[in-house]
């Protein structure tokens, strides 16, 4: 994926990973003629609300859908099967303004079907290749990032809130993405949420060895948004979280 | 081998009771840029959409040993032409028709899958296409600059022409598309259904090990295709032998 971007946001859950994610959608689909998708790999698929959008399918609908019709003992060869998910992966990706959301569901079910996985991953990864940014709102645990969506990617971005523990699970997270190589990526730095005062950034820098990419106060028309379940693609553009946001995407380059 | 003649003399007696329509010739079409590895066709930039999801849609793929019965190089377009259709969504009725040589119980699986394949190799600037042969259906997306820069179905029918070229058992090719209406694609869905069946049958023997015909849901067609016997007891004879 030579000319496309992937970044993946990771963290505890209720850190406010979502919105983080749905802010830098806003942002990235501003600039006009270049491609943005938006991955929702959080089970609870809260990117699309927060994105304003409705998901129909799910990448879990149509692995579910293939399978029980393989069991059933409906023929497919492994071209037909590619096939078949090609043309539903493209029918499950959402329109949005400046962007396209593809939302992966809930976890898989129990047993093994690698063969229908493998291809999914891979047809996702044809799909991403022809956009020029994917983000993906990943679930806590980076190893789901590998495991439902792509092995590699660009930045390994770490969503926290201030709290202890929060911060505990980015540290967690990037131990075992580092150590376990659970996935490839060329940088990894953190986004602090919440944030109520410079001191607590001060105080979380000597917690943790990330590189702390930028940081959110605690934004009370976040909350205003997510309560009245407006899409933060509506966020004024003088909202202080989104010119925050917009500081972490102009460090990566990708504002440019 | 022959396993497609009666839905091709059913398709002939329905393009014949359909009208207005465009016939074109491939050879003076004009060439088309290639789309490059970066060709999607989404929302912000559709300019029409064929056989969507939610609109009727079937592609079929008839081949023949006579080449009488296939008009080398013809498109036929029945319903309106993608540039006079911007902006809309229409369902889509498309068929393939192969003059070929050399099909045989051992190879013509092969073939009908490789051919049905080939129009995964179209490269067309601004032009999409995703397709299920399971359920023979066709998606096709044309961006709003290609259609502004004349994108039409005598380009995309000669290109996949082109593809079809390419095999060295292929003799000759006739496209035929149909947009004009719902009611236009459902009766081609229902001329083409026994080809549908007859493709499922050889999906079903090849994919599967256990060739058992009385609990088989294509058995009627085997009944009435002798070729599909054939094909049958070819199979099961290289099994016995790879066993």
């Amino acid at each position: 994926m030579d000319n496309t971007t992937i970044m993946a946001l990771c963290g505890k859950g209720g850190v406010g990973k979502t919105s983080v994610s749905a802010l830098m959608v806003k942002l990235l689909a501003r600039k006009n003629g270049r491609r943005i998708l938006a991955i929702d790999a959080d089970p609870a698929v809260g990117l699309a609300t927060a994105l304003g959008l409705t998901v129909r399918k799910t990448v879990d609908d149509i692995r579910r859908g293939l399978i029980t019709d393989i069991q059933k003992g409906t023929p497919e060869d492994k071209r037909g099967m590619s096939q078949r998910l090609d043309y539903e992966l493209f029918e499950a990706l959402e329109s949005g303004d400046g962007f396209s959301l593809l939302a992966i569901g809930r976890p898989e079910d129990e047993g093994c079907f690698c063969k229908v996985n493998n291809l999914l991953k891979q047809i996702i990864a044809d799909l991403a290749d022809k956009f020029d940014i994917v983000l993906i709102d990943g679930e806590a645990g980076v190893e789901q990032i590998n495991r439902r969506v792509m092995k590699t990617v660009d930045h390994l971005v770490l969503v926290s809130d201030t709290s202890a523990k929060g911060v505990g699970v980015a540290n967690t997270i990037a131990h075992v993405a580092v150590d376990n190589r659970a996935v490839n990526f060329a940088s990894m730095g953190l986004i602090l949420n919440r944030v109520r005062n410079v001191d607590e950034v001060n105080d979380i820098r000597t917690r943790t060895a990330l590189n702390i990419y930028g940081w959110i106060l605690e934004d009370d028309l976040i909350h205003d948004f997510d309560f009245k379940g407006r899409s933060l693609t509506d966020m004024p553009e003088t909202s202080l979280s989104l010119g925050a946001v917009a500081g972490v995407l102009e460090k990566l380059h990708l504002l440019s | 081998m022959e396993l497609f003649l009666d839905t091709i003399a059913a398709l002939r007696d329905f393009m014949g009771q359909l009208s207005p329509r465009k016939t074109w010739d491939k050879n003076g079409t004009r060439p088309w840029p290639k789309g490059g590895p970066r060709n999607i066709v989404l929302s912000e930039d559709l300019g029409l959409e064929l056989g969507s999801p939610e609109k009727e849609s079937v592609s079929c793929l008839l081949w023949t040993e006579q080449p009488g019965l296939v008009n080398d190089g013809r498109i036929t377009l029945i319903g309106p032409d993608f540039p006079e259709s911007r902006g809309k969504s229409l369902p889509l009725g498309k068929v393939v028709l192969a003059g070929v040589h050399g099909f045989n119980e051992d190879n013509a699986y092969d073939r009908h899958k490789d051919l049905e394949y080939l129009r995964y190799n179209l490269d067309l600037k601004g032009f999409m296409l995703r397709a299920v042969s399971q359920f023979m259906r066709e998606w096709c997306r044309v961006s709003t600059e290609a259609l502004r820069a004349g994108f039409n179905a005598r380009i995309l029918g000669a290109a996949l022409m082109e593809e079809f070229a390419s095999q060295e058992y292929v003799k000759s090719v006739e496209v035929l598309y149909i947009t004009s209406s719902t009611a236009d694609v459902r009766k081609l869905k229902e001329i083409t259904g026994p080809a549908e069946k007859i493709i499922g049958a050889m999906n079903k023997m090849a994919e599967e090990m256990d060739c058992d015909c009385a609990d088989c849901d294509y058995q009627d067609v085997c009944d009435e295709a002798t070729e599909l016997k054939a094909m049958r007891e070819r199979l099961m004879q290289k099994r016995k032998k790879e066993a």
